[in-house]
């Protein structure tokens, strides 16, 4: 393919379908941004940059950011610790390996509203079946409410959702390992590298393309994650779990403040569009390095 | 009157002849009674009128109360919009608010004085001088319990306060908890907690001029009280919603809770004995003499600016409120959704259904309670639009959790509850 003028004319209807379904909606928010609509469908007047003043000058959007940076790093350590664990376990050869590959997914391909009804019911003090495990193994002496604190209504959030979302990390890792040349491995054997010493001067260096890339599409995925966080908690206890996303919705659908709620959804947008650009060119200059 | 009502009756004569209209009426119903058995009864009933009702054909679309708050806007915006659609009070300020609502002033009238509603269940549509929705069914929360728990820590069923929560305390033993209270950030526990609001004094959260009237004394005491007995519920009822209340209680691991019914969830998941299910009003203040609680009556708006839609949608309207149909709508879940019409509270089609019948005292408080139930923000006999914004965010609820989450002073909480309502109302 040397023409370029046939190969825009391929891509042409792509590009025309995300003008349509991803950039019209986005210059409507930044419209709408402007003015001072309430409920969705009213009319609104033009006031400038007032709800970005407003926005920025509170408090609820900065504290919601700081939950969101708390979610993406507590599950991107999570899902990865655990993602990688499976990868380097399923990329071993052992009777049911495939099988194993396959049925990983399981997880990831459940429906969020199953998942959650399965979370809630397995934690609830009303018959769930993890507090009385936990009293049987003496972890704890009474029943607890995992979504009752702060602190343990984030922390349960963030390991169901790594839950749900390690296996699709999983495989991707996996198939990272599999382009690894095994050849490697053989000459580090043979000149008495350690398990060890092979994980850290193999595998782990010749896995970090997988590594970043994961590490950008998964913190994009995660930033943005809303059903779980909404359907378990819906932003609390007392907020404690009121992330970007759960605002947005909160402001546009619960307090009726749609241009409010638009506002914080473009401040968002450039937010994640600036962590990919810088992102996209830290990948490249380490590709170009390498 | 009598001429309103020979227009009517011409108008729905000309309506069932079919004789007005080439064509007949088509009328779309939004409902958000989602459960497939009362989606089911529905078609019934609209199948029968439909039938009777050559020139009016209503067809029924399911929504989601989730969804229904951002969705109905965007439809009339879009000249999609249904042309009858079920709500709540706070709903109907926000429809209102864009224009979007018919007032229904002849037909109330006409139907208050063929059926007589019950005050509590039309005032909350009352305001600005229409009315702006017809009463359809009604729920009322009461506190729940077995006579047999009672009975064996032997109690009476708690009448204020102080009672229940020594009741509460004598049932927290063996792993059960004496009460279910909600803590959740949710229309549940705004419901709950306005329970108790009811019965300190502090029903009213506005004042006359529209400002908040919620920083006060009884509130406070409402808020200490519910926190005190929050204690004696499971760990997790911070996340509640209505079904894990229901489950609880249907688990038997909580001897108490506020509810609008458990008939449903005790019939089939529990014991299913109507001698030892207990309903009561929802305990009050020491210092009051009565117990109030707090009632939704859900209600129809009529939403289409086409007057012959309007005139067929007022038919249908006045026909489901006949008993002989009435008492069929409302046992669509039966022991759930209570009678808004005097003679509908007498009709035979609910009485004889066989849930209600099996549990027909349980129901009978129920109606008796819902009948002295108010709704926060629709007190006064004015309605202000932020009362849309304040149930939406569930400032009731969320003043709870800084009590029982942060760790704040009931006075504080509410000091603060107050504060953010004054911002909301202000916007």
């Amino acid at each position: 393919m040397t023409n370029p003028r046939l190969a825009l004319l391929f891509v042409a209807p792509a590009l025309l379908f995300l003008i349509a379904v991803l950039g019209w909606p986005l210059v409507q928010a930044v419209i709408l941004s402007f003015q001072n609509v309430g409920v969705i469908g009213t009319e609104g007047e033009w006031i400038g940059f007032d709800n970005y003043a407003a926005v920025l000058g509170g408090s609820n959007f900065w504290r919601a950011l700081g939950r969101s940076l708390l979610w993406v790093v507590a599950n991107a350590i999570v899902q990865t610790a655990v993602a990688l664990g499976v990868a380097l376990i399923l990329h071993q050869k052992f009777p049911g390996v495939r099988v194993a590959r396959t049925w990983i997914i399981l997880t990831w391909i459940v429906p969020t509203v199953v998942v959650v009804i399965i979370w809630r019911w397995l934690l609830s003090t009303s018959g769930g079946m993890v507090n009385p495990l936990l009293i049987q193994a003496g972890i704890i002496q009474r029943p607890i409410g995992f979504f009752a604190t702060r602190e343990s209504a984030m922390t349960t959030l963030v390991l169901i959702n790594s839950w749900r979302w390690f296996p699709f990390v999983a495989l991707m890792m996996l198939a990272g390992l599999t382009r690894i040349p095994s050849d490697l491995y053989e000459a580090a054997r043979i000149d008495g590298a350690t398990a060890w010493k092979r994980f850290t001067r193999i595998t782990w260096p010749l896995l970090q393309p997988t590594l970043m890339m994961l590490g950008v599409v998964g913190t994009l995925l995660s930033f943005n994650v809303f059903d779980v966080i909404w359907l378990l908690t819906a932003g609390g206890p007392s907020q404690a779990t009121q992330t970007l996303p759960v605002l947005i919705y909160e402001t546009a659908f619960k307090g009726y403040r749609l241009s409010e709620a638009a506002t914080v959804s473009v401040l968002t947008s450039l937010l994640l569009m600036g962590f990919a650009l810088l992102a996209t060119r830290a990948m490249t200059a380490s590709e170009e390095a390498r | 009157m009598r001429t309103r009502l020979l227009a009517v009756a011409s108008l729905a004569s000309m309506l069932l002849a079919g004789t007005a209209y080439a064509e007949p009426v088509s009328l779309t119903l939004w409902h958000m009674e989602q459960p497939p058995h009362r989606v089911q009864r529905m078609q019934e009933l609209l199948d029968e009128f439909n039938k009777a009702h050559p020139g009016v054909q209503v067809k029924q679309e399911p929504q989601s109360w989730g969804e229904v708050y951002a969705k109905a806007p965007a439809a009339f915006a879009a000249g999609n919009g249904p042309d009858m659609l079920f709500t709540i009070p706070d709903f109907t300020t926000l429809i209102k608010g864009i224009d979007a609502l018919v007032p229904v002033d002849d037909l109330a009238k006409d139907l208050e004085a063929k059926h007589g509603f019950v005050p509590a269940t039309i005032a909350p549509y009352q305001y600005d001088g229409h009315t702006w929705a017809i009463p359809a069914y009604n729920m009322a929360i009461s506190m729940w319990y077995r006579n047999s728990a009672l009975k064996a820590a032997g109690i009476e069923v708690p009448k204020t306060w102080s009672e229940w929560k020594a009741a509460a305390e004598k049932l927290s033993a063996d792993g059960k908890y004496g009460i279910g209270l909600p803590a959740n950030k949710q229309l549940y526990t705004d419901q709950t907690v306005y329970s108790f609001m009811v019965n300190s004094g502090a029903a009213d959260i506005y004042n006359e001029d529209g400002s908040i009237a919620f920083d006060k004394p009884q509130t406070v005491e409402a808020y200490q009280t519910y926190a005190d007995l929050q204690k004696l519920s499971p760990p997790d009822s911070t996340s509640w919603t209505w079904g894990e209340a229901e489950a609880c209680f249907a688990s038997a691991s909580c001897g108490t809770i506020l509810q609008f019914s458990v008939i449903n969830t005790y019939e089939t998941q529990a014991e299913a004995d109507p001698a030892d299910l207990g309903v009561a009003p929802v305990p009050h203040a020491d210092n009051q003499s009565d117990s109030a609680t707090i009632s939704y009556s859900n209600a129809i708006m009529l939403t289409t600016k086409d007057e012959a839609k309007q005139a067929g949608a007022k038919v249908f309207l006045a026909w489901l409120l006949e008993p002989q149909n009435y008492g069929r709508f409302l046992t669509m879940e039966p022991g759930l959704f209570l009678p808004v019409t005097n003679d509908g509270a007498k009709a035979e089609s609910f009485w004889s259904d066989p849930i209600v019948t099996k549990y027909k005292s349980q129901v009978e408080t129920m109606v008796a309670n819902s009948q002295t139930g108010k709704l926060f923000g629709f007190t006064t006999g004015k309605v202000f639009p932020s009362i849309g914004a304040i149930s939406g965010q569930n400032v009731i609820a969320e003043t709870l959790q800084k009590i029982v989450v942060d760790g704040q002073s009931a006075a504080d909480a509410v000091k603060a509850g107050q504060a953010r309502m004054s911002e909301i109302a202000a916007k």
